[in-house]
């Protein structure tokens, strides 16, 4: 399990998730997309950024380089 | 023939001497005493503009704690205080929980002061500031105490600092290192001037003013009583620093703004949720923002510069995060209420209203948050607290350790740092700074997520309030209405 700081984008705080090396960064927006979903609601079309790089969302994880305590953000997709 | 008060005074308060057995490095050591080490000479002109003896002020005293307890025979009683609007006594929940025993570890920090101070006029101040915070921790204590047989989020007035909650962890490891850890030089400098001068003698200001606009006597008298202390012996903080300014300008510009910003963030929690939130609407006088900019901008930064000192170099950082930094511990507090002891309130339209036009620059980011969780509020209906609430572990500042909610929330300025091996998470530059500047200190503390990734805590959240952070249902917070708002309409 990796723990990743997530922040969505117009969200007040981060959160922690837990993700398996083989979930793809897909299934990490969408997880943080419901954890930060009491605050914000979910947008259909997400990215997600860590180290400055708009991540792969078919890429895994492990594959996508995102180690414990990375941090990553989830941002709207620009219509 | 009995000599009048001001012919004996001065000899009584200046009672230093000439060491015939031992040397003075041996009397104050350094590494108890503090920093720049100093022979008296350097000390001696330290002057209090409030000089007492022990018989005036064993006498005010005593005459303030019979106001406070006449008060209280008045208006002290549980049927007084159930007159009071429960959203407004969220914030006396929240205030009596995080004063009295950070005010008895206050004690301890003015002791080594009336030891190990180095002059006899500052250690005779600092054993008048021991006997006051010994004041300031029963007080809360008695009166509260009273209420918890009514309401058993009161108990957390002497639970808190006891607790594994996770504003318990920030406020101890403000308040260990602030009051416990300090030698009397930085303690003088973090406390009596940062501390008391900065923030909390201003605040006790506003918040009785906000306590008497809703009616509450009892509150108003305690903070009003506790003020009058914090400003008498608030005054060791600037002859203290006007001398190491002397010595070692820059020490002492660099305890400034390390302890400016390491209150400020709690500061922000506890008065900016009492003035913005808990108080109800009606009765707010000023917002968070503008008592800060009046008290404690002008005023600091005035200080400062009296004493030859710059403002803190994150200034600009600090000056912007008045307008967003307590929203967003608000909102991520509100929506994770239960990990708290005392109940929030949902702003409504008037709420929001207010808050729109006290914080024009940055509500339009904040306000989006409220109308999500409102919307949740409709769609789930009164009571389902768990339906408006988070369920998934939220991330911890490594300095700070409170949630990760710096910058604005298109802008969250939280950075991973590396550091011997570890990770750790900053949720602003000034807290990545403090704790580069002394990695040894801090690097060994855990957070909260630290904890559950070591196995200390456990994951699940239900599991991390009941067995870690010591809350139960009847006492871990919830919505002040329980959602249930006349101005929310139902579908």
């Amino acid at each position: 399990m990796i723990p990743l700081y997530g922040f969505v984008a117009g969200d007040a705080l981060g959160v922690v998730v837990l993700m398996q090396d083989h979930e793809t960064v897909a299934d990490l927006a969408l997880r943080l997309q419901h954890a930060a979903a009491v605050r914000v609601a979910p947008r259909p079309r997400v990215s997600v950024v860590a180290h400055g790089v708009t991540l792969d969302r078919d890429a895994t994880i492990k594959g996508a380089g995102l180690v414990a305590l990375d941090r990553v953000d989830v941002v709207p997709e620009a219509p | 023939m009995v000599l009048a008060r001001d012919e004996w005074l001065d000899l009584a308060r200046k009672l230093d001497w000439t060491y015939a057995y031992v040397t003075e490095a041996e009397v104050f050591p350094e590494v108890v005493a503090g920093r720049p080490w100093l022979p008296h000479a350097a000390w001696q002109g330290f002057r209090e503009p409030y000089r007492t003896t022990y018989a005036d002020y064993v006498t005010n005293q005593h005459g303030k704690e019979l106001a406070v307890h006449a008060v209280r025979a008045a208006v002290g009683k549980i049927e007084d205080f159930q007159r009071l609007d429960p959203q407004w006594l969220s914030a006396v929940k929240l205030h009596a929980a995080t004063l009295p025993l950070a005010e008895f570890a206050a004690v301890i920090g003015n002791l080594r002061a009336a030891r190990f101070g180095r002059d006899s006029a500052w250690r005779t101040t600092a054993l008048f500031g021991a006997l006051d915070e010994l004041r300031h921790t029963q007080i809360p204590l008695l009166l509260m105490h009273e209420l918890v047989r009514w309401d058993r989020q009161f108990d957390w007035t002497h639970r808190f600092y006891h607790s594994n909650d996770w504003v318990a962890i920030a406020a101890r490891h403000l308040m260990d290192e602030l009051l416990l850890a300090s030698d009397p030089i930085e303690f003088a400098i973090a406390t009596n001037f940062v501390f008391e001068t900065g923030f909390t003698n201003l605040q006790f200001v506003g918040l009785s003013a906000l306590a008497r606009g809703v009616g509450d006597r009892m509150f108003e008298t305690m903070v009003k009583s506790i003020q009058t202390d914090e400003a008498r012996h608030a005054q060791i903080g600037p002859a203290v620093l006007a001398t190491v300014v002397a010595h070692d300008k820059a020490y002492a510009q660099r305890l400034v703004d390390k302890w400016f910003w390491r209150q400020w963030h709690l500061f922000a929690v506890v008065t900016g949720f009492a003035m913005d939130y808990l108080t109800p609407v009606a009765h707010r006088k000023t917002s968070f923002k503008e008592f800060m900019t009046e008290w404690v901008l002008d005023q600091f930064a005035r200080s400062l510069a009296e004493l030859g000192l710059e403002r803190p170099w994150y200034w600009d950082e600090f000056v912007a995060s008045i307008d967003c930094y307590h929203h967003m511990v608000y909102a991520a507090a509100y929506s994770y209420r239960a990990t708290v002891w005392f109940d929030l309130a949902l702003p409504g339209p008037d709420d929001r209203a207010w808050l729109r036009d006290k914080y024009p620059a940055t509500w339009d980011e904040l306000d989006p948050i409220w109308t999500r969780i409102t919307e949740r509020w409709r769609t789930g209906g009164p009571d389902l607290e768990w339906y408006v609430h988070g369920t998934t572990p939220v991330g911890f500042c490594s300095l700070c350790q409170l949630v990760l909610c710096g910058g604005t929330p298109a802008h969250n300025t939280a950075r991973v740092v590396d550091h011997a091996g570890r990770r750790y998470i900053f949720c602003s530059e000034p807290c990545a700074w403090i704790f580069a500047q002394d990695p040894g200190r801090y690097g060994a503390h855990k957070d909260v997520i630290r904890r559950i990734l070591d196995g200390e805590a456990p994951a699940n959240l239900l599991e991390l309030l009941r067995t870690y952070f010591g809350l139960q249902p009847e006492s871990w917070g919830k919505d002040v209405a329980r959602g249930r708002y006349g101005w929310l309409e139902r579908p």
